[in-house]
């Protein structure tokens, strides 16, 4: 018990540190009480902004990850599954083809919302069944609409000879530099709620983990409970992909990486998910924005090659719970 | 004895099939100019058109719209997958690749079906005159080729000496901080290698990205704060890029470059290696002479 303790501190100290590490170091590192001017512009307007979405975007593909593994029961489902992603960049891309441009510097993220809401909304309505949401159904619909989408974005890239498309593509594929404050309450505003919902229900997410029956034993509907959380899903992913576009590993492995320290338990596993993702998303951009100065990587890339070693490190050492 | 006489005669025909061969080949090569010409590479048909050879064409890529008579050659794919079937039923006498952009394996495949190729390898601004020279020697326009690699090493030459001049007549000893980019968002910008990068160091100006790890590399935006660029160039043109650059501009207001109005928006001149390169020069001249 006193073990678990310090992993819980752990846990939650180390989104702090990182956090506030992140802000000071980069290309060069800046002392935060710097009155150098430029110095102080970097610091505010674009480290500062960009940590805290990277934190945002990290918690909420941390937690939806978590509360999808857990509605789905399975363990490879990961946000980007439902094909919220595809939606989102084929609904971006769309946009741009057809002159979109009435949101300035918004016009990508809220393309790319509106697509990850009605795409969230069309697998929920392909999911559904005799009264509710069944996780097969969910799954196979996420999947299927997420192929048709990406083919018919595979099929616009290679007609289309518009530059602006395959910019546009980079920054789907993972991008935080052009995060900014002006951006952060909308980012907030999604992240926060579907977190909370993700909490309050964490009970009886850990209740349909067991199965329906049993949730049913407990008190839960476990149709109106999937769809609750489902919503909160949606709201996480769409908000993760207009805060930054698709960033892959944190939403699939952060959850089983928490799991395998502290336990199954949704109540416990969701928040840490979160703040596991955000922690790993802010080092990760920080490498990314630094190791190569002035040239910037793709923080997927990153997340991607500090997070595998240590995932599989894990699977051979300890018993990974499956969710 | 019978054995041997007959292994020497098979190499002597051998042999002489092979030069035959190989004298008919190159004669017909030296001899005839191609009459009919696919270019697989825009810069390409740009330089064949400026050579005259405009009426030769016969098949372009989709991304060779340059003069506007290229947007009526037909069509062979794009550069990175171009369809053989179009560039053989097309019957040319020559196919122009590049080796920056087309693929080698197509290369092989065209020559594999004996269809002549020729592949430019000039990448650089200083190595355009003599890739138009070589175009020149293979598509039979030698004279014509000549005085175009010669008219581009003399404007190169004379937008470089007036750049000087300028600098001295206004006593700027310090190399000007120029940033070039190419998209906004994300920040990308034309690093060492690139024609843009070649052109700015004939400007004698600094290129802030000069020493970036690859062509074209996204580019820390508190690095383009710290090193504050003087001028900015936005490249391909106020009407496709002044919207998707606001945010970006907005939050570089702070740079010399920004503050003293030093923002500009250029052509896409500077992205072929072509006979318009030398235009795309004398464009960010006018605009470091302002």
């Amino acid at each position: 018990m006193k073990n678990m303790k310090i992993k819980m501190a752990l846990i939650i100290s180390l989104p702090v540190i990182i956090f506030g590490f992140s802000i000071i170091a980069g290309p060069r590192m800046i002392n935060p009480f710097t009155t150098d001017e430029i110095s102080r512009e970097i610091l505010f307007s674009i480290r500062a902004p960009r940590s805290i979405v990277a934190l945002l975007m990290g918690m909420a593909l941390g937690a939806s990850g978590a509360v999808l593994q857990g509605i789905l029961k399975n363990p490879l489902a990961d946000p980007y599954i439902l094909g919220i992603s595809s939606g989102a960049s084929l609904a971006a891309v769309l946009g741009i083809m057809g002159g979109a441009a009435f949101f300035g510097s918004f016009t990508i993220p809220v393309l790319a919302f509106s697509g990850a809401l009605i795409t969230g909304t069309m697998v929920g309505i392909m999911g559904w069944k005799r009264g509710g949401l069944w996780p097969e159904r969910l799954l196979l619909a996420g999947v299927g609409l997420s192929f048709l989408f990406s083919a018919l974005l595979m099929l616009i890239m290679s007609i289309s000879g518009d530059e602006g498309i395959r910019r546009a593509m980079l920054w789907i594929f993972g991008d935080l530099s052009m995060s900014e404050w002006s951006k952060i309450p909308y980012g907030l505003a999604f992240v926060f709620p579907g977190i909370l919902i993700s909490l309050f229900r964490a009970k009886a997410l850990n209740a349909l983990i067991l199965g329906d029956e049993f949730a049913h034993s407990l008190g839960f509907s476990p149709h109106r409970e999937r769809f609750i959380l489902f919503v909160a899903v949606g709201l996480l992913t769409a908000a993760s992909v207009s805060l930054g576009g698709m960033i892959g590993f944190i939403g699939l492995l952060v959850p089983h990486i928490i799991r395998s320290m502290i336990g199954a338990d949704s109540r416990l596993l969701v928040p840490f998910s979160a703040l596991g993702g955000g922690a790993l998303l802010c080092i990760a951009d920080l490498i990314s924005r630094s190791v190569l100065a002035p040239t910037e990587l793709p923080a997927g890339v990153v997340t991607a090659i500090i997070g595998s070693p240590y995932f599989l490190y894990l699977l051979r050492r300890k018993n990974v719970l499956s969710i | 004895m019978r054995q041997l006489f007959f292994r020497r005669f098979a190499l002597v025909l051998l042999f002489s099939l092979l030069t035959i061969n190989y004298l008919l080949f190159t004669a017909s090569y030296a001899a005839e100019p191609p009459r009919r010409i696919i270019s697989l590479a825009p810069n390409i048909t740009e330089i064949l058109f400026s050579l005259g050879l405009g009426d030769k064409i016969v098949g372009v890529t989709s991304f060779c719209d340059y003069p506007a008579a290229a947007n009526r050659k037909s069509k062979v794919g794009g550069m990175s997958n171009p369809s053989l079937e179009a560039v053989i039923s097309l019957r040319p006498d020559i196919v122009f690749l590049t080796i920056d952009g087309n693929p080698k394996a197509f290369e092989e495949q065209l020559r594999s079906l004996k269809i002549n190729t020729f592949v430019l390898r000039s990448k650089r601004i200083s190595e355009l005159p003599h890739g138009i020279r070589q175009i020149g020697a293979a598509a039979g326009a030698l004279e014509n080729a000549e005085k175009l690699a010669q008219e581009v090493e003399k404007k190169i030459n004379d937008i470089s000496q007036q750049q000087k001049a300028f600098m001295s007549v206004h006593h700027i000893a310090k190399k000007t901080k120029v940033l070039f980019i190419i998209w906004p968002e994300p920040l990308i910008v034309a690093g060492p290698g690139s024609i843009t990068d070649d052109a700015l160091q004939i400007l004698g100006v600094d290129n802030i990205a000069g020493n970036t790890v690859s062509t074209y590399s996204r580019y820390s935006l508190e690095e383009v704060l710290r090193r504050a660029p003087d001028i900015i160039f936005i490249g391909k043109g106020q009407n496709s890029m002044n919207e998707v650059s606001e945010g970006l501009l907005r939050r570089l207001k702070n740079t010399p470059a920004a503050r003293n109005s030093k923002v500009f928006y250029v052509s896409d001149n500077l992205y072929r290696l072509g006979p318009r390169t030398v235009k795309g020069i004398d464009e960010l001249a006018g605009h470091l002479q302002q």
